[in-house]
């Protein structure tokens, strides 16, 4: 049965590094959650808590109401696949994914029914007396799932689970998740500090930076009101610009063009351009123009990136057509739209923004 | 053609091999010859006397004697090396780490005579031990049994020989990521359930190598059971010492063979068993 999960004001330090910052936060049962940080933003830690492996200096963690601040990681309703996924080195496939079986003295019959339906939900049938250390990465990342899904969790925990992969195995991986999460109906939290990973699996995702939680919401909703410039960053909207001046209604005035602007107008707020909505091609009613000025071309492979420049130098990135771009120069002027709510007034991050 | 690297093989192979093969096929060799009252050395008339001398006069006790200590003391140094090993890798912080590393030496830092004679004073009537006792009322008398017994030489052979339990488990745990234990911790596990399971399965090879190590080490030893040994205790380095002097040299190999015949076939049934040659394979594979 899926789990909610309470978090209540959790803090935890490490000699001078405070990992969690009073981190206060639901996730709701059986939803696919993600936890979006760089390394040192204290998502490890949390996820550590959430696992029963650190303990918080001050706060609790309530599982569907009930407190477990205090219980181990073994007693808690939660497995977890490991970072290095942590196999059994001295244990076949159907020996490691039984394991929690084993624990839990489960009678011989029902443990190798119950392995064989594992293995079966990972793709791995008749994997079972392979031995796990000659066994493909993208393989080991099933027996590491099967493992943990075989004790049935209502929180599945994904610790960076994709990093180290090559590129078309973590697509495919991806889509394994997905798939799990639908079949299984656990809450699963990964952790990960890659936004592609966190936008396409989650329901709702946390951006959190050294130690507190930035902003949580649908994947959309951090594209359509980014909580902070360094939470806009981090989604991938790159283009951040300091305007001139705001206009209470609803206005911008950047290196004298003027844009429409959505979001409240707090002092120093930066205009976060979103790249899909800035485009080469008038699209819709209501598109505001933009006239820039082509600083740099780069070939990026099936597209190439234009670089162009406000007049007062500031810059953002259009992808366009390579045969489109060939036909360009850098010094060319540029002839934009800007997309209905494509700029976005965000607050400025007083944190250096990586 | 023999090549460059078979070539560079050879020439260590070969001082292996001459260093510690050839005393030992000269001493198994020698044990079957007949000492010559004459020369007073042996000569080459194959005979068994040596052999049958092992059961005269009670030697195969010491032998047997011997055998027991030097499994008690691995199985003691294991006990002790086991947590300490299992400290310094998954608790220790860098530092820690190789401070207690460091620690594990000290028993180098002296020669064994002097170590040995140290617990004489640690261990005797007027010693901090019995001391410490008496002046806390535990017991009325100061305990006679702490020295000249197997207890002190036990004592004496289990500080001396710790560290070559010690390293050999730490070289083992190198093979257990410490995600291995929260693996199982996060499947249901209590802490003995991963002891049994997880680490000791692991650590075999270590284990089964710091027996081996101690096992030998005591085995050879006089020093502790010469200095802290009771009246008549004796050990098998001692009782070959003792034959020599009587110039019996038939006996002397007799008996050196046997121990010989029993640490390699303890070393080949751990091999089998234990795969060995596991602990010098990189932690990563």
């Amino acid at each position: 049965m899926a789990i909610a999960i309470h978090i209540e004001t959790v803090s935890r330090r490490f000699g001078d590094v405070l990992a969690l910052d009073r981190v206060s936060l639901d996730i709701e049962a059986g939803e696919f959650f993600t936890l979006l940080g760089s390394s040192g933003s204290g998502k490890s830690t949390l996820l550590k808590s959430i696992g029963g492996f650190d303990r918080p200096d001050s706060g609790r963690i309530l599982f569907n109401g009930v407190d477990v601040t205090d219980h181990p990681a073994n007693r808690r309703p939660v497995n977890t696949v490991f970072q290095d996924l942590a196999l059994f080195p001295h244990m076949s496939v159907a020996q490691n994914v039984g394991y929690g079986l084993r624990v839990q003295r489960v009678g011989k019959a029902a443990l190798e029914r119950r392995v064989a339906e594992a293995l079966a939900l990972v793709d791995l049938a008749g994997f079972g007396e392979r031995d796990v250390n000659l066994l493909s990465g993208g393989q080991r990342q099933r027996v590491a799932l099967a493992r943990a899904l075989i004790m049935e969790p209502g929180v599945l925990l994904l610790d960076e689970p994709l990093t180290g992969l090559d590129e078309r195995l973590r697509e495919q991986m991806r889509d394994e998740f997905g798939r799990l999460h639908r079949r299984t109906g656990a809450t699963f939290v990964l952790v990960t500090h890659n936004h592609d990973e966190a936008l396409t699996l989650s329901g709702r995702m946390a951006v959190m930076h050294q130690g507190r939680i930035e902003q949580v919401g649908t994947p959309r909703q951090f594209f359509d009101a980014p909580a902070n410039a360094f939470v806009a960053r981090f989604v991938g909207i790159e283009a951040l610009l300091t305007p001139n001046s705001v206009d209470p209604g609803g206005h911008v005035v950047i290196a004298g063009q003027r844009l429409p602007v959505t979001g409240p107008a707090i002092p120093g707020a930066l205009v976060a351009i979103r790249p899909d909505r800035l485009s080469l091609t008038h699209m819709a009613e209501g598109d505001t123009p933009v006239t820039l000025t082509i600083a740099e071309i780069k070939f990026r492979g099936l597209h190439s990136d234009i670089h162009a420049r406000f007049a007062d130098g500031q810059e953002v990135i259009v992808p366009a057509p390579v045969d489109m771009a060939a036909s360009l120069a850098p010094g060319d002027p540029l002839h934009l739209w800007l997309g209905q709510k494509g700029a976005i007034l965000v607050a400025p991050h007083t944190i250096p923004v990586p | 053609m023999m090549s460059r690297a078979s070539f560079l093989v050879t020439l260590p192979l070969l001082a292996i091999l001459s260093i510690g093969l050839v005393p030992l096929v000269t001493i198994l060799a020698w044990s079957f010859w007949t000492w010559d009252p004459d020369t007073y050395w042996i000569k080459p008339d194959p005979s068994l006397a040596g052999y049958t001398a092992i059961l005269a006069a009670g030697r195969w006790t010491v032998l047997l004697s011997t055998l027991h200590k030097a499994m008690l003391a691995a199985v003691l140094c294991l006990v002790a090396a086991y947590p300490l090993a299992y400290a310094i890798h998954f608790l220790a912080g860098r530092r820690m780490k190789l401070l207690l590393m460091a620690a594990i030496t000290i028993p180098f830092f002296t020669s064994y005579l002097i170590r040995a004679f140290s617990w004489r004073l640690v261990l005797g009537r007027t010693g901090p031990v019995n001391t410490l006792l008496v002046d806390s009322d535990l017991v009325a008398e100061p305990l006679d049994w702490l020295l000249f017994s197997d207890f002190a030489v036990m004592v004496g052979l289990v500080a001396s020989y710790m560290p070559f339990a010690a390293f050999p488990l730490l070289l083992a745990m190198r093979r257990v990521e410490p995600s291995f234990l929260a693996a199982a911790q996060d499947l249901g596990a209590g802490f003995w359930h991963i002891v049994r399971t997880i680490l000791v399965p692991l650590t075999r090879s270590g284990l089964f190598a710091g027996f081996l190590f101690v096992f030998v080490m005591v085995v050879g030893s006089s020093t502790e059971v010469q200095m802290l040994g009771g009246a008549g205790a004796s050990i098998v380095s001692v009782m070959v010492n003792d034959v020599m002097r009587v110039a019996n040299f038939p006996l002397a190999f007799a008996i050196s063979t046997v121990v010989l015949v029993v640490l390699f076939s303890l070393v080949l049934l751990g091999n089998w068993a234990f795969r060995l040659s596991r602990l010098f394979e990189d932690a990563a594979s």
